[in-house]
């Protein structure tokens, strides 16, 4: 498995427009500019449904409102974040393929995505739509309430691990001990890094 | 209390943008030792042209006549063009002087490593090789510090 991945990421490495992203002078920043203010976007929305349905705030809001308004900018937000995140993977791909904040993060990202799932499938069993119940309650059903708390833990970790690929501290070229060079993939004598 | 919920909420963004920033001054301090000042003389071995940090190879000798690989970061590739220094300045094989300061880690693996402050090309020019505002000592390489 370690071995596809880090062969996959040696093929797009190869690839001029990875190297020309790596080492351009605008482009780069503009990408991970744009990532980290898409993901202000993205983020404050979703952090904001996430306080109503936890009763923190704007709670004179129905709920349905709130999410009318909001999930827009919020789409937008991840889209972009997603786009300009594939492309700074496409730039730096073998060492990001084997960073352990990377693999944290991109199992942190699955686990909220689940999270999003099973919340969206409980509020709409929950029956948000039409103002009926407790669209205009101050804080959502506990279930849900549970589901908004672990989307801000999710989501706080994964910011937190996308900040720290930027440190080398466990790369596979440092030689890191045998657990941490398993969890980040390091192959046994590879040469690219 | 609609007061302290305003307050709150006025608080937080500023809490946060203000760690953030803190955070982001101390990547120098993250990674690099202000106490550990490096001045590196050597031949170039090889120059990794990239984001978000540039990295300049030397094959420094030490006191003892061996031969140590240091890796040196810098800025980004568009801070060193706007600094003077592009791809061309830098030939492989030319003798350039660094000053900096040395990672925290020094195992030397796989090459030692230091945060580069200024370097001194063979012909005698001096130019600023770190991004400024990194929390990086105030030791008059950068001339944009303040």
């Amino acid at each position: 498995m370690n071995q596809l991945l880090y062969d996959f990421a040696l093929w797009l490495d190869a690839q001029s427009w990875s190297t020309q992203l790596h080492e351009s002078f605008y482009m780069y920043n503009w990408v991970e500019s744009t990532h980290v203010l898409a993901l202000m976007i993205s983020l404050g929305m979703l952090f904001i449904i996430d306080l109503r349905m936890l009763g923190l705030t704007l709670t004179e809001v129905p709920f349905a409102t709130l999410a009318r308004r909001l999930n827009l900018p919020m789409l937008l937000g991840f889209g972009v974040m997603i786009a300009t995140g594939l492309l700074l993977f496409y730039a730096i791909p073998v060492r990001t393929t084997q960073s352990l904040w990377f693999r944290f993060k991109l199992v942190l990202l699955l686990a909220a995505a689940l999270n999003a799932w099973l919340f969206h499938r409980r509020m709409l069993a929950a029956g948000c739509q039409g103002g009926n119940g407790w669209d205009r309650a101050a804080m959502a059903p506990a279930t849900l309430r549970r589901g908004a708390a672990l989307s801000i833990v999710f989501w706080v970790l994964i910011v937190l691990c996308g900040r720290l690929i930027a440190y080398d501290w466990f790369d596979c070229n440092r030689e890191p001990g045998e657990l941490v060079a398993t969890l980040a993939g390091c192959i046994h004598g590879q040469t690219h890094y | 209390m609609p007061l302290t919920r305003l307050i709150l909420a006025l608080a937080l963004p500023v809490i946060a943008i203000y760690s953030w920033r803190a955070w982001g001054h101390h990547a120098f301090s993250a990674e690099f030792d202000k106490d550990a000042p490096v001045t590196l003389q050597g031949e170039v071995t090889r120059i990794e042209w990239i984001n978000p940090h540039a990295w300049i190879h030397l094959d420094v000798v030490d006191e003892q006549g061996e031969t140590v690989a240091w890796m040196v970061e810098g800025g980004t590739p568009n801070t060193l063009l706007r600094a003077g220094i592009n791809k061309n300045s830098i030939p492989i094989g030319s003798q350039i002087k660094v000053r900096g300061y040395q990672a925290k880690d020094k195992r030397c693996q796989p090459a030692c490593k230091a945060n580069g402050r200024d370097v001194t090309f063979a012909n005698g020019k001096k130019v600023f090789m770190g991004s400024s505002g990194t929390g990086a000592p105030k030791d008059g390489a950068d001339p944009n510090e303040r």
